[in-house]
């Protein structure tokens, strides 16, 4: 710590008695160490990179050939034939189109009501004053930290209660609950962003708070609610242990417990298999692509404040 | 006298506002999250708590106290219990560790005026949004002992002698497992580092390499200390996560071979969900819930924080 000092009392000191031209060689030399820097980094980031890709080239390589060409070729081989019947097989027999759209179906119905339930608690939180606002924020944010799993004997009880047990519907209360928490966060934060003279205006106007809920901060939160929106979905698409709870039939499952099933039906069927893999994440991937900003950036804002 | 009424009134108004009266309003924004959160979450939790203190076999109506007998077993009798909690605390350690420090010097890096730095940080990023199912059967057919990517580089280099069964043997079934998770679990510390990495005003730089400062003592005295906030976040999560482990060791070794991978997650759902003792499942998810809820203090303060 000393020494530290004593170094910076010299730098300062120093400092005053450089010429200009030593200034300029320092930042020459500067230079050059920068540009090694980045070559180094670049050959790191390069190698690494090509370690997070090969598991996709594999996919591919696998999924696109037949079992034959696999076995003696070997799986890094250029395949010899394209065989896109494995796609065809894959979706066929492994069901996806009945889990894909059971996907879908849960998304459509469970996103929205999850997210408009979230965005009515916000509000409260974000812009008014009443005693317990504080506390019951807290008590949202503790569900961030519940696993699921202290939930699922009691919601499968529940759910045969309900008479839905082994349905589609039965995922969609407990899934939109395991929302709550973070989008509850996510909204209260963006709502205070709104300048409150908007809403003291309209009240002055005579809108009510419902009015003001969803004619200013819906709309106006235009953006958060679309990151949301992804970020859900995502989390819908690949949630696997609820549902491999709650869900008994062929006909209910949704893509991870289809995935598994169908790893079962074909464990030494590897180009099938992957075929199937690669149609389950290719959406994903698609979605990621073009909206990866999104994504991204919700995530951060999620967790860390400003 | 119409403007002094006004600012009476106004001053009237503002008097109520700030005394402490019940306001109606705000609940009834709260209303469907707060019954939500009440039947579908605390309600569960509540019921599952009671059950972990019964003998039940989930099914019958066959149900007995037995106190904290569930929990005794849990630590003193169930070997593959300990086993569980074990390797639930050497992946904590591990996560806490590899794909943090990963993370780190990946934002680090891509942090830097690089080219192409968006397109890496979307590709270290990209495994974070698959379904852990898809992530978990990709790398199980890396792991393949036969025709696997990674015994056949193996071969090819002329290590044969290393190439084995990656799951299927005792020493290396947990490291393969959790190396799939480092692969999946870089991205989401990169992303939030990088968040923080460019809250840092820049002037503190410009400032610390005028007085002569090396890269190192930049990274030290001035990245580091700005990253506390960050870190907090990506530890507890890092804690939390780990503990909620169970999508990849169900799907790439089933708690296998033997019972040497699993972790609290899955023997919890081996017990409820195909043993029948309900009772010692909910004992389990318990376990997770007690430690989850204690390591997230840190986190759920700062995320309530205004």
């Amino acid at each position: 710590m000393t020494e530290d000092m004593e170094s910076l009392a010299g730098s300062v000191a120093n400092k005053d008695m450089k010429t200009d031209a030593s200034m300029a060689q320092k930042s020459t030399s500067m230079k050059a160490q920068e540009r090694l820097t980045n070559t180094v980094l670049y050959i790191l980031l390069i190698g690494m990179a090509v370690v997070w890709l090969l598991p996709f080239v594999i996919i591919v390589l696998t999924s696109v050939r037949s079992m034959g060409d696999l076995i003696n070729n070997g799986v890094f081989a250029w395949p010899e034939q394209i065989v896109l019947a494995n796609f065809e097989r894959a979706w066929n027999i492994g069901n996806f189109s009945t889990y894909f759209r059971n996907s879908l179906i849960l998304i459509i119905l469970k996103v929205p009501l999850g997210i408009v339930i979230a965005s009515l608690a916000a509000f409260p939180l974000a812009k008014m004053q009443f005693r317990f606002s504080g506390v019951i924020f807290v008590f949202f944010l503790i569900g961030l930290a519940i696993p699921i799993h202290v939930t699922l004997t009691p919601l499968l009880v529940m759910m045969k209660q309900l008479g839905i047990q082994g349905t589609l519907a039965a995922l969609i209360p407990p899934y939109v609950v395991f929302g709550l928490p973070f989008q509850i966060f996510v909204m209260r934060g963006f709502f205070r962003t709104v300048p409150s003279e908007l809403l003291e205006a309209a009240r002055l106007d005579g809108a009510t708070e419902w009015g003001n809920f969803w004619r200013i901060l819906m709309p106006l939160s235009a953006p958060a609610l679309a990151t949301l929106f992804i970020i859900d979905a995502l989390a819908t698409w690949n949630e696997l242990l609820m549902a491999l709870v709650l869900i008994s039939s062929n006909e209910s499952r949704t893509v991870p417990v289809g995935l598994l099933q169908f790893q079962g039906q074909f464990s030494s069927q590897y180009t099938q298999l992957m075929a199937g893999v690669l149609i389950s994440i290719t959406p994903i991937i698609l979605l990621y692509v073009f909206l990866q900003r999104y994504m991204v950036s919700g995530l951060t804002a999620g967790a860390l404040k400003e | 006298m119409a403007t002094a009424l006004k600012s009476q009134a106004g001053a009237k108004r503002k008097a109520t506002n700030r005394r402490p009266r019940f306001r109606f309003t705000p609940y009834l924004f709260l209303a469907p999250a707060l019954i939500w959160y009440l039947c579908f979450l605390v309600y569960p939790m509540y019921q599952s708590l009671t059950i972990s203190f019964m003998d039940w076999d989930g099914l019958s109506a066959n149900i007995r106290f037995i106190g904290l007998e569930n929990y005794r077993r849990i630590f003193f009798e169930d070997e593959t219990a300990r086993r569980a909690l074990w390797n639930n605390i050497l992946w904590t350690l591990g996560t806490l560790l590899i794909p943090t420090t990963i993370g780190l010097m990946l934002a680090v890096a891509l942090d830097r005026k690089l080219r192409g730095r968006t397109v890496l940080r979307a590709l270290f990023y990209g495994p974070a949004v698959l379904p852990l199912v898809a992530v978990g059967m990709i790398w199980a057919w890396m792991y393949n002992p036969q025709f696997g990517f990674i015994n056949y580089v193996l071969k090819a280099v002329g290590l044969g002698f290393l190439a084995r069964g990656w799951l299927s043997v005792f020493e290396t079934a947990l490291p393969a497992t959790f190396l799939t998770a480092v692969w999946g679990g870089v991205g989401f510390p990169m992303v939030l580092y990088l968040a923080a990495l460019q809250a840092i005003p820049q002037e503190q730089y410009e400032a610390a390499k005028m007085d002569g400062a090396n890269g190192r003592q930049l990274f030290w005295k001035i990245t580091l200390p700005w990253l506390r906030e960050a870190n907090v976040i990506v530890f507890s999560l890092a804690v939390i996560n780990s503990f909620k482990t169970f999508d990849l060791i169900y799907t790439m070794t089933y708690g296998g071979p033997g019972r040497i991978t699993q972790v609290l997650g899955t023997w919890m759902y081996f017990h409820a969900f195909q043993y029948y003792n309900a009772g010692y499942g909910a004992a389990i998810a318990w376990v997770i819930a007690i430690i989850t809820l204690v390591m997230a203090i840190p986190y759920i303060q700062r995320m309530s924080r205004d």
